[in-house]
């Protein structure tokens, strides 16, 4: 157990350091040049230049590159070249925003989703069935940024009342800060039920195949014992490390809900700076997202490990 | 060399949907509503929405109206803008603000005398001394020589300040200007601390934003909120009435409108305080006796062509261009205007003091601004283009949908006289720094209107300027420009300013699109604002109040 | 070559590959209508592709007007007996624009699930047969690039290229082509166990041979699977980035662009510019997730039946 982390670890990082070089290059593609749209309309030659040299834009690209990964080293993500501020505060204000959201979403979709994919496999083929796989799949198929602009305009024009607009921090009103996370989270959380529903019953039905529960019906065990006592925890080993991913993935792709809800998540911020061509946030943000995510990925096949002794790398 | 006086940059255009098309010429500014025998009320709160975040605070590193608005409330300048409901919106009267009395002296000295006992704000490290001359002087210093100022050709013309006395400022300027007062008023030339910039090395972090203004910065929280609250010694006794002001940050458009319609906001969401005219049926109906009022916006559509290569080395052929364009389409199809606005000659038409009425043009002039097909058709098959023309054309997407439907019902009605566009996109980061300088094939379209000082606008015609997209070397037109800097009888200089908006309207070296009439609006228990062009919404707040 | 090894369906038919019998249309009819029967929502799903395809591929015949044709004084009009969905802003018909919308976004669906998929195929079936120090680079890359949120990928890759259909497609199917490789990769592993792979091997037959003919037929189901969702991705994706910016620009009629641009800004006065597209978008989601959900339990014999008591 202990070797098969180790090795893991030793996989992983070659990919962080892969992943670190696209992390570096990929801003640096965008074309535009980020000194003269920081000018913007009003630069002249030489003041370019001054702001390039002072950005130390003016340096040889691999250069540029070693002294980042030296810097992150010692923790040091850099500042923005637009406002200066140092990007792991910026970093350390907007994760927990975005993590609010993207776990509060992801437990309304297991909420949803997990029952949903129990009565599906259970009665398979039944009309319930058919019933909650379509509905699953309409939350999907709407537009999420559609549902929220109807859910935030319908109800101003109808009644003069709207979400909050306006961000709340939870040292200033621990409920209204978790309030406010409820509504986006939970039309974020409908388009992530579908596939945890889709993946509950696909191992459900698997499982709910094996051997032992054929005992366990040949037993005599009521319906509810079967499922819930011996297939379920089963049938939910791959749903959790679908989660583990789930969770990266929404951490960089909230920026639709943050600028509807007007949370001051790390979506946004990457979205302009990318926009802006900022290119110490988008590298520091991209590092961090894809940081979480190999360990994410470590710690879920670690756990796998631990679960199934028959997994081995 | 020359520079707008306020500057609202292209990107923030982007986030206004593109809306700029049009601007109508009729008499689409309502008058003014009568003077107010109402007592001011004092206390509450303002509240008001903007879309983007401020970057920095610091006024010599940035034009982003997003700074300049919240220093707005915060700051101070020699001269300002008057604000209140009395106001026509796109006049921009000076009046003064930290000088008591000014005048010049000769054809390039000025010489201000500032009002005595003007309190800074009673925050450290400046810690509510008195404003000196010595600050203005070190704040234009700064202004000018601070490396990587985009604002610095606003005062371009300015070649020394001096401060002989405690309350006396001179500036020098190295050639005659008769722009420069209105120069003042812009909202780059706020005065500034010599604490401040020595406690905190800039300007840019919040708590070195201390001013002289009405309110004072009270608390900043990133991308969600900025407040200020009442300067108890503004040096204008009973002002600000309110006492205090909250900016809250709502990037979204649905979303700021939707809280716009539940209360919690005093002014219109958008950018200008404005709603969208395709709202306000909605927003009159939910908000009884909402205050509006329409007015033209400064920006609109804006064409830049190369005109030392073919096809636009004819005039003939940009004269086509201009005919086969339909401005009233292009409002009536935008959500913004619904069909009220107004063309835009070369100065915009808001700007009313100088902007020339499409009437009072030569013939050709008044030619581009009538939808006639057939006339661009054979103005194209005198120049050599009997069977019509392909075109690429570059613009960006960024600036919205709003701006892409305009773009579309261009290109359909260029199909009409034979002209053919084959648009070319180009992502906005890419497309604002190349094409706008230049860098694009044959024809590029954009968006420009940013500054409220005419002065400006006349920078795309100066040879040699970086902004000089068409690249105009016109020795007559430079002249006129020239001369009307130097003429400093208003009278004479805006009859040389109309004298070059004929003229330009002959050779057209640009096209421009219209501009939309946008609704100023106002919850009713607002009293004494009316909305106008530019980002001096502390300017226009200082004298209103609330009454509830 | 051998025929392909043959899935067994739940009615007990065998799914034959040869054709040429002559009940043959009257076999795939029989087994066109058991699908029905026992999948009405694959088959309900199935329909909706198929209206589909019909709308994208015949949209010049079905659509009355063209897509930018503006109709003189026909600014949004309420959907009635002219026009079935109402105008837009700029006086085009919407039902015209959302049958051009449906070419639109089957070329970007089509486009970018082929392309992903093609490299899903050659990454994923590579590395699951040559295994070793090839894989396990391979794998290190696919990793990395996984890593990044789609956004992100989406974002930088269309201000790289610029906007237009055919970049977006391009970027779409690159960041498609990750995820797909891993779940191709397993499936040619899970194949290779059989024996017959090892039997054509010691028949001597060459690698190429080996991996078009034997893996990447078998692996096919998995990349139908995976193609059907896909293309309900893509269309979400496309309007997403429609809403920020990035999608489908004109002249082209995209749902997405319908959706979060002018349809947004007309929300209230004419909601028909937005509902429609957006119902379309909805629709043909719904539609490819149904189908290739039945497709699943089809080509999926571990999926079939029996989810209650035993079946005796």
């Amino acid at each position: 157990m202990k070797r098969y982390v180790f090795r893991r670890l030793l996989v992983a990082i070659p990919s962080l350091l892969i992943a670190s070089l696209i992390v570096f290059s990929l801003p640096r593609l965008l074309p535009g040049d980020v000194v003269q749209l920081m000018l913007e309309e009003k630069a002249y030659g030489k003041d370019l230049d001054d702001l390039r040299a002072k950005l130390g834009l003016n340096r040889p690209m691999y250069i540029q590159y070693v002294e980042w990964l030296g810097q992150v080293a010692r923790g040091d993500l850099g500042e923005s070249l637009w406002t200066r501020r140092p990007v792991l505060e910026e970093l350390a204000r907007r994760l927990p925003i975005s993590l609010e959201l993207g776990v509060l979403a992801l437990a309304f979709a297991i909420v949803i989703a997990v029952p949903i994919g129990v009565v599906a496999a259970i009665r398979q083929d039944t009309l319930a069935d058919y019933a909650m796989r379509s509905m699953a799949i309409l939350g999907l198929s709407v537009p999420g940024f559609w549902i929220a602009t109807l859910c935030v305009l319908l109800p101003a024009i109808w009644w003069g009342w709207s979400p909050p607009i306006q961000f709340t921090a939870f040292s200033v009103s621990p409920w209204a800060h978790f309030a406010q996370f409820l509504l986006p989270a939970f039309i974020l959380g409908i388009a992530s039920a579908a596939a945890i529903m889709r993946l509950t019953r696909g191992t459900l039905l698997e499982v709910l195949r094996q051997d032992y529960v054929r005992t366990a019906w040949a037993k005599g065990l009521r319906e509810r014992v079967v499922v819930l006592k011996h297939s379920l925890k089963n049938a939910l080993i791959p749903v959790v490390t679908v989660l583990g991913i789930q969770v990266a993935q929404i951490l960089g792709g909230t920026v639709i809900f943050e600028s509807i809800f007007g949370l001051p998540g790390m979506g946004r911020f990457l979205f302009d700076a990318i926009n802006q061509r900022d290119y110490p946030v988008i590298q520091g943000v991209n590092l961090l997202i894809v940081s979480v995510v190999v360990l994410m990925n470590l710690i879920v096949d670690a756990f796998y490990a631990f679960l199934d002794p028959r997994i081995r790398y | 060399m020359d520079q707008p006086a306020s500057s609202l940059t292209r990107r923030d255009l982007l986030k206004l949907g593109g809306a700029a098309l049009a601007v109508g010429a009729t008499g689409a500014v309502t008058a003014p509503p009568a003077a107010l025998a109402q007592t001011p009320k004092r206390g509450g709160t303002f509240r008001l929405r903007s879309h983007v975040a401020p970057v920095h605070f610091d006024p010599h590193q940035t034009i982003a109206f997003s700074t300049m608005i919240p220093l707005s409330f915060a700051y101070s300048r020699l001269v300002k803008v008057k604000g209140g409901s009395a106001v026509v919106p796109g006049t921009q009267p000076v009046e003064s603000d930290l000088a008591e009395s000014w005048e010049r002296q000769g054809d390039t000295v000025y010489v201000f005398k500032l009002k005595k006992g003007v309190r800074w704000h009673n925050k450290p490290p400046v810690n509510g001394r008195e404003l000196t001359a010595e600050d203005v002087k070190y704040t234009y210093e700064r202004f000018l020589t601070i490396k990587g100022n985009p604002n610095k050709t606003v005062l371009g013309m300015v070649d020394k300040v001096e401060a002989p006395d405690k309350y006396t400022v001179k500036f020098t300027l190295s050639e005659p200007n008769a722009w420069f007062i209105d120069r003042l008023a812009s909202t780059t030339t706020w005065i500034v601390a010599r604490e401040c910039v020595e406690q905190f090395g800039d300007l840019k972090k919040p708590e070195s934003v201390v001013g002289t203004g009405p309110w004072m910065f009270q608390r900043y929280e990133p991308n969600v909120r900025m407040s200020f609250t009442r300067h108890p010694s503004y040096f204008v006794p009973g002002l600000p009435h309110a006492d205090g002001v909250e900016i809250t940050l709502s990037p979204d458009p649905a979303a700021g409108f939707a809280a716009f319609l539940s209360g919690e906001y005093d002014f219109g969401p958008e950018y200008g305080m404005v709603v969208r005219r395709s709202d306000l049926d909605v927003a009159q109906s939910r908000i009884k006796d909402l205050g509006t009022r329409d007015y033209i916006v400064l920006f609109g559509g804006y064409t830049a062509m190369k005109i030392d290569q073919e096809p636009f080395k004819d005039v003939r052929v940009r004269r086509a261009f201009g005919m086969s364009d339909n401005w009233k389409e292009t409002l009536e199809t935008n959500a913004w205007s619904m069909g009220k606005g107004a063309p835009n000659p070369l100065i915009p038409a808001t700007l009313k003091d100088w902007s020339i009425p499409i009437g009072q043009l030569p013939p050709e002039g008044r030619q581009l601004y009538e939808f006639d097909p057939k006339g661009a058709k054979k103005l194209l098959a005198d120049a050599g283009y009997p069977n019509g023309l392909k075109v690429p054309v570059e613009t960006t997407p960024g600036y919205g949908p709003d701006w892409m439907d305009a773009v579309q019902v261009a290109l359909r009605n260029w199909k009409l006289a034979g002209i053919e566009g084959d648009l070319k996109l180009k992502e906005y980061g890419a497309f604002v720094s190349s094409a706008i300088f230049g860098k694009f094939d044959k024809m590029m379209l954009t968006l420009r209107g940013v500054t409220t000082d005419p002065d400006s606008y006349f920078v795309p015609y100066m040879p040699g300027e970086p902004l000089n997209s068409s690249g105009v070397n016109d020795p007559k037109l430079t002249e006129m420009i020239k001369l009307q800097r130097r003429t400093f009888d208003e009278k004479k200089r805006r009859d040389i300013v109309w004298d070059i908006q004929r003229y330009v309207s002959q050779t057209v070296y640009y096209g421009y699109g219209p501009s939309v009439s946008a609704v100023g609006a106002w919850m009713p228990y607002v009293k004494n604002f009316g909305p106008n062009i530019g980002h001096d919404y502390g300017g226009r707040l200082m004298g209103a109040w609330l009454d509830k | 070559m051998q025929s392909n090894p043959v899935e067994v369906a739940p009615w007990g038919d065998r799914i034959s590959s040869k054709s040429g019998s002559p009940s043959h249309t009257a076999a795939v009819l029989q087994h066109l209508w058991q699908f029905v029967r026992h999948k009405p929502l694959g088959a309900l799903g199935g329909f909706i592709v198929l209206v589909l395809l019909t709308l994208a591929l015949f949209a010049p015949w079905i659509a009355p007007y063209k897509y930018d044709e503006t109709i003189p004084g026909g600014r949004m009009k309420a959907p009635g007996a002219q026009f079935w969905m109402g105008t837009d802003n700029l006086g085009r018909d919407v039902f015209s624009r959302v049958v051009y919308g449906a070419s639109v976004s089957v070329t970007v669906g089509f486009g970018a699930v082929l392309l992903a998929n093609v490299l899903a195929a050659l990454i994923g079936v590579t590395s699951g047969y040559f295994g070793g120090a090839y894989d396990i680079c391979v794998q290190r890359v696919v990793d990395a690039w996984q890593s990044f949120p789609f956004l992100v990928v989406i974002l930088s890759m269309m201000a790289v290229l610029g906007p237009g259909l055919l970049n977006l497609v391009l970027a779409l199917g690159v960041l498609g082509a990750a995820a797909g490789s891993r779940v191709v990769r397993g499936a040619t592993i899970s194949v290779m166990q059989n024996t017959y792979v090892e039997a054509a091997r010691a028949l001597g037959a060459g690698h190429l041979r080996i991996m078009l003919c034997y893996l990447l037929p078998n692996v096919a189901a998995t990349i139908i699977i995976l193609a059907t969702i896909g293309l309900g991705a893509a269309i979400l994706a496309e309007s997403a980035l429609s809403f920020l910016g990035f999608g489908v620009p004109p002249p082209y009629p995209s749902w997405g662009a319908m959706l979060s641009g002018s349809g947004r800004s007309f929300m209230y006065r004419a909601p028909w510019m937005a509902i429609w597209p957006g119902a379309a978008i909805s629709l043909a989601v719904f539609g490819f997730n149904m189908l290739g959900d039945a497709l699943r339990d089809v080509l999926d014999p571990r999926l079939r039946g029996g989810g209650g008591r035993p079946v005796s």
